[in-house]
């Protein structure tokens, strides 16, 4: 049952590696038809992701579950905006478009901002010095943010050559040795899957 | 008809690019690798790979999350199936769905992308089924809330806030977000495991979470939560191809330190 998808995975997956070596402009053409496949593919996928989020807020309005008013703007803001999209449009100047630059991206940045604080949090619990470790995490630190700030050179003129010394050497070769490992899993679920070794995603049997 | 010479003369004609030689034989030496591992391990079915505490975890926080009565929040990433990150995602989720329904205690699986849903739900599907649990699956469980990345995150630190998850699994591949979910996360008091191929949102994990794995062990994961010999023998070809890449780079860092740099240009070629 399983042996279609198996074979579909296995000659997409092929082609697409395969096209990766071939920079012949034909070949370049397959290879940009099979992008624009995977496009069609996710307007699909969107209407069942339209649809799961319909039902996932619907049962909790239904069941008065907690943070139930939440899920009622969620509906009311899924039909509101779709219908708006369809009778008016979705381009620069349309009330979408107006929407979404005046109340979708200031939440957005509202959120992206809050980042601030949750990396001093962050920062403030991994900088405690309960080990030999942390303790080392926690001068590098220092040494960091001292020579990175004007105020830095004026303590010792060494400082910034010493944070560009801790970026370029031990900072990235452990960046690189990270990236090896990630390259090499990459490939290896890359092959298990052209391969049928993995076959979890292919979902039921 | 009108023909353009400069347009024809920018169309490329060769079936092969040499300056990705090296990758092609990178590749075939680690297919090569793989078979060699497939056939040693269906001879041998005891493979040894090293024990991840984060995998290790897994088992106590479902364990924990089902004394609690609570659920298992997990994060399958912000990316589309076209990240090899997502597909480890994936296959993590489906060996953990399996002991999440053996234990019995709840899944909720929050998504980014419609597409990565439509998998995850199918997935999920089939690991309750394989472990003789169908009935356990609540239609749901996996399902999508928005493909805007802060309106993401703002649902599911809702969801963290008000559900309060005993376990909370972030595996896949993460950008910005990394950090405001993890540490929403941390101040749940829930046990965190976090797992990505971005090298660059790892230190993030790190500082919020209780385990992270870190690149490479995100992509094991899934062999080492299954156990099944083909899987660890992958993770051993993994090995092998990291061996070579250091004796390559150890080879190309001496020529070149004696002034025959052409290995060390080939290596970065492409």
């Amino acid at each position: 049952m399983r042996r279609g998808p198996l074979l579909v995975t296995f000659l997409s997956g092929a082609a697409v590696a395969a096209l990766f070596f071939i920079p012949h402009h034909q070949a370049q053409a397959v290879n940009n038809k099979l992008l624009e496949w995977t496009l069609v593919v996710y307007a699909f996928a969107l209407i069942l992701g339209s649809m799961s989020l319909w039902n996932s807020h619907a049962r909790k309005l239904n069941a008065r579950a907690e943070g139930w008013p939440f899920s009622l703007v969620t509906l009311v803001s899924l039909v509101g905006i779709t219908a708006l999209g369809i009778w008016k449009g979705v381009g620069e100047g349309s009330p979408v478009g107006r929407i979404y630059n005046t109340v979708n991206s200031p939440l957005a940045s509202t959120m992206f901002a809050l980042l601030a604080f949750v990396i001093a949090s962050a920062a403030f619990r991994a900088f405690r010095a309960r080990s030999v470790e942390a303790t080392l995490l926690l001068i590098t630190a220092i040494v960091m943010m001292i020579g990175r700030v004007s105020i830095g050179p004026l303590i010792s003129p060494h400082l910034p050559g010493v944070t560009e010394w801790l970026l370029d050497v031990p900072n990235l070769a452990a960046k690189r040795a990270i990236a090896v490992g990630v390259g090499l899993g990459a490939v290896s679920t890359a092959l298990k899957i052209i391969l049928g070794i993995e076959r979890s995603y292919l979902g039921r049997s | 008809m009108l023909r353009s010479e400069a347009v024809d003369q920018t169309l490329d004609t060769r079936w092969f690019d040499p300056a990705r030689l090296n990758i092609l034989i990178g590749v075939l030496l680690f297919t090569a690798f793989l078979v060699v591992n497939i056939f040693r391990a269906r001879a041998k079915s005891d493979l040894y790979v090293r024990p991840i505490a984060g995998l290790k975890a897994l088992d106590e926080a479902i364990g924990r999350a089902t004394e609690m009565g609570r659920s298992v929040l997990y994060v399958p990433g912000l990316s589309d199936m076209s990240e090899v990150g997502t597909f480890a995602a994936i296959t993590i989720l489906y060996r953990l769905a399996q002991r999440i329904a053996e234990m019995g205690c709840d899944l909720d699986v929050p998504c980014y992308d419609p597409v990565v849903m439509t998998v995850l739900d199918g997935a999920v599907r089939d690991a309750y089924s394989k472990v003789g649990r169908p009935d356990a699956f609540r239609p749901g469980c996996v399902h999508y809330v928005s493909a805007q990345q802060m309106a993401y995150v703002a649902a599911v630190n809702g969801t963290m806030l008000r559900d309060r998850p005993a376990a909370n699994v972030y595996m896949g591949s993460f950008y910005a977000e990394s950090l405001l979910l993890a540490e929403t996360g941390a101040t749940t008091g829930a046990i965190q495991i976090a797992g990505t191929d971005k090298v660059t949102q790892l230190p993030f994990f790190v500082c919020a979470c209780d385990y992270t794995l870190l690149g490479e062990e995100l992509f094991a994961a899934s062999a080492y939560l299954g156990r099944e010999p083909v899987q660890l023998a992958t993770v051993i070809a993994q090995d092998w191809a990291k061996a070579v890449a250091a004796i390559a780079v150890t080879a190309a860092l001496l020529l070149a330190s004696l002034g025959h740099p052409t290995l060390a240009s080939w290596l970065r070629a492409a």
